[in-house]
């Protein structure tokens, strides 16, 4: 088997004394600041981002995908113990987590967290292994029609389903791509969108839009409201394990939570934000304890923890194979790849296949660590809980700051960071979502290139994204993103019932 | 409600000023790029997407959507949406963004001057204060340390160039 020779040789990379090390690293990192207060994976990739910049590709990846990782691990603590969820795909891990916790029985909450999101991860680390290499040679078949109608299905996917509002998304969506437009264009040379600048004429660097975007504006929300909240944490009482009937109410779930997880990650919908929640509805239906939910359900944690790591991988499939990232944490990711100008795509696992396997044998022992650090050292762990709110975030200012101002020791970088600081500040008061921004900024040049380079193809002719049947096909997708969530408005109207909600909402969108 | 929303400064006028507000800056903001877009050379040789194409795309766009924005926040008012920003404007400090920002500002414009390490060491306990820390001493020495193991650990290991401003001699 081609894979697995594949696959031999990325554990015989990752498992090198050095690359070992940084995984560690990139895990522990990645749990330490995931377990902070409000602060999910993606704004902890962009934190540390500077970091790496002088690491070599592999060894950078493999740290970048152990801090993932290990902050969607940390992830689930805060949202169990102190019911503040780090992102919004661990809102449904809230409901009975944190129920749980208040009932003395967050041990057993922790412990359902950690196995079911190892055996998720590695069950999906799996399917992602055998499931990405035929991905790449299917999208060796994509044409530049098809690649701009997938970034098109990607943004309106990701504004439509998630998020309360389409008309705000796509404003976020929109204000993104405007970031993504100023620069000089790189087909005709011409400066666009400047304001007669010259700082402007590189554009704006995607690391100062999401660390301005994420860190300073997600501080200055907090800050703003800083006074007025009061946080406890519930106190783990007994040991971080399960009885027996724990163990049996888990394991359904965890496996029901892979299988949901994994392909709504690799579908363009916003990666962990709509499985999760699909998890917790699924278990809550299936459950034979009817009763105990509310009260804390250990299914309710159970199911969507795994669909959380699970989407992770799935995540991976889109963004390996098309360069495509389908959230917000995983566009992020590819800002790390570009850091390292490596384009992901069809071709990233022929012209390095050393990373990719590397780096995905690296997911299966980044699972190994995290559950050995999160299992016997929970304890340290809740320590960082106890940070005082003023520290965490003042520092959060400070490391970001620091990312940026290292790039290129530029004031007027630090400048533009603070601004889409504030303008992120504005979005997260005013209930707009920040992932589409970020997504915005990414895909625009992808984008815009895919959509020249098919007309040049064309001679411009605009019926090429509807001539062609893998075009048409995720146009048409795209489309029913958007009709989707009206879907049960639409039949109730249909059979004359009266209607109980306009639109489903998957999430609130809130994802750093 | 209708009591709160004939005074000027309560929570609801307030949220409802300030989604007004943003509607307008949204609708602002494609006008301005609209009228960059003009400014856009057009480029040497045939392109048959020219460089205008998407600005103009991008322009269009946020103006309708702030357009669209402002009516639900005025002849078809977003309900769920004002009284979430309303409960959000009760627990707001502006004051505390308004010191932030000015801070942040300073921090920036004395990295250089001060060096990475002091501007930390001064920036790190000025915010904790501005976010209600009461202990000033010790945030002055988190702070300080904070700056010199960042400014020592990137420098020296992770090679990466800070500024070190009145410290050059020392450190």
């Amino acid at each position: 088997m081609d894979v697995l020779t594949n696959l031999l040789n990325g554990f015989a990379s990752a498992l090198t004394p050095q690359y070992l090390l940084l995984a560690a690293l990139g895990v522990t990192l990645g749990t330490a600041i995931g377990v902070l207060p409000g602060i999910g994976p993606a704004l902890t990739v962009a934190l540390l981002l500077p970091l790496t910049y002088k690491f070599d590709p592999t060894g950078a990846l493999i740290m970048f995908a152990g801090i993932y990782y290990g902050g969607m691990y940390g992830g689930s603590t805060t949202s169990i113990l102190l019911n503040t969820p780090g992102e919004s795909a661990s809102v449904a891990t809230t409901f009975e987590g944190f129920a749980m916790a208040k009932s003395g029985r967050g041990g057993a909450a922790l412990a359902t967290a950690a196995i079911g999101s190892f055996v998720a991860g590695t069950i999906s680390t799996l399917l992602l292994t055998f499931v990405a290499p035929v991905m790449a040679k299917f999208a060796l078949l994509f044409q530049p029609a098809d690649y701009f109608s997938l970034t098109v299905l990607a943004f309106i996917s990701v504004t439509a389903l998630v998020g309360k509002s389409l008309l705000r998304g796509l404003t976020s969506l929109f204000i993104g791509l405007f970031i993504g437009l100023i620069g000089i264009d790189v087909l005709t040379g011409q400066p666009r969108l400047t304001f007669g600048m010259p700082e402007l004429l590189d554009g704006i660097d995607v690391v100062v839009v999401a660390v301005g975007l994420f860190a300073v504006g997600e501080a200055l929300y907090v800050a703003a409201q800083i006074r007025h909240t009061k946080e406890e944490i519930l106190p783990v009482k007994k040991g971080v394990w399960m009885t027996r009937e724990e163990w049996q109410r888990s394991w359904p779930a965890w496996l029901r939570g892979t299988l949901i997880g994994f392909p709504f990650g690799a579908l363009p919908a916003g990666g962990a934000e709509i499985p999760t929640f699909l998890s917790y509805t699924i278990e809550k239906r299936l459950s034979k304890y009817k009763e105990e939910w509310g009260k804390g359900a250990i299914e309710g944690v159970a199911g969507p923890e795994a669909a959380n790591n699970a989407a992770f991988s799935g995540v991976l499939v889109p963004l390996l194979t098309l360069g495509l990232p389908t959230s917000a944490t995983a566009a992020i990711l590819l800002v790390a790849f570009q850091i390292y100008n490596l384009q992901p795509g069809p071709l990233l696992f022929q012209k390095s296949p050393e990373l990719v396997w590397a780096l995905i044998a690296s997911l299966y022992i980044g699972n190994v660590m995290l559950l050995i650090l999160n299992l016997p050292l929970i304890r340290i762990w809740i320590k960082i809980l106890e940070i005082p709110r003023t520290l965490l975030y003042a520092g959060i200012l400070v490391f970001g700051t620091l990312g940026v101002y290292s790039m290129a020791n530029s004031f007027v970088d630090v400048m533009i960071m603070y601004a889409i600081g504030v303008l992120g500040f504005f979005m997260r008061r005013y209930g707009f979502p920040v992932g589409p921004t970020i997504l915005g900024v990414i895909l625009l040049p992808m984008a815009e290139a895919q959509f020249r380079r098919a007309l040049s193809i064309s001679q411009g002719d605009l019926s090429i994204f509807v001539t062609r049947p893998l075009s048409l096909a995720l146009l048409l997708l795209a489309v029913g993103a958007v009709l989707l969530p009206y879907l049960p408005a639409l039949i109730a109207r249909i059979r004359r019932k009266p209607v109980q909600s306009g639109r489903i909402v998957f999430g609130d969108g809130q994802e750093d | 409600m209708k009591q709160n929303a004939a005074q000027p400064a309560s929570p609801a006028a307030l949220a409802l000023f300030g989604l007004r507000l943003t509607a307008l800056v949204v609708i602002f903001l494609g006008g301005v790029i609209l009228t960059q877009v003009a400014q856009i050379g057009s480029g040497a040789g045939f392109i048959v997407v020219g460089p205008r194409v998407f600005p103009t795309i991008v322009g269009v766009g946020i103006l309708l959507l702030g357009v669209l924005f402002f009516l639900r926040v005025t002849a078809k008012p977003d309900q769920d949406l004002i009284s979430e920003v309303t409960a959000e404007e009760a627990a707001t400090d502006w004051t505390t963004i308004l010191l932030t920002s000015l801070s942040l500002v300073v921090y920036a414009s004395l990295l250089k001057p001060l060096g990475y390490a002091l501007a930390t060491g001064l920036f790190f306990p000025v915010v904790s204060r501005i976010f209600g820390s009461q202990r000033l001493r010790r945030d002055v020495f988190i702070g300080i340390t904070l700056g010199l193991v960042i400014y020592l650990s990137f420098t020296r290991i992770l090679g990466v160039r800070l500024p070190a401003g009145l410290l050059a001699g020392i450190l």
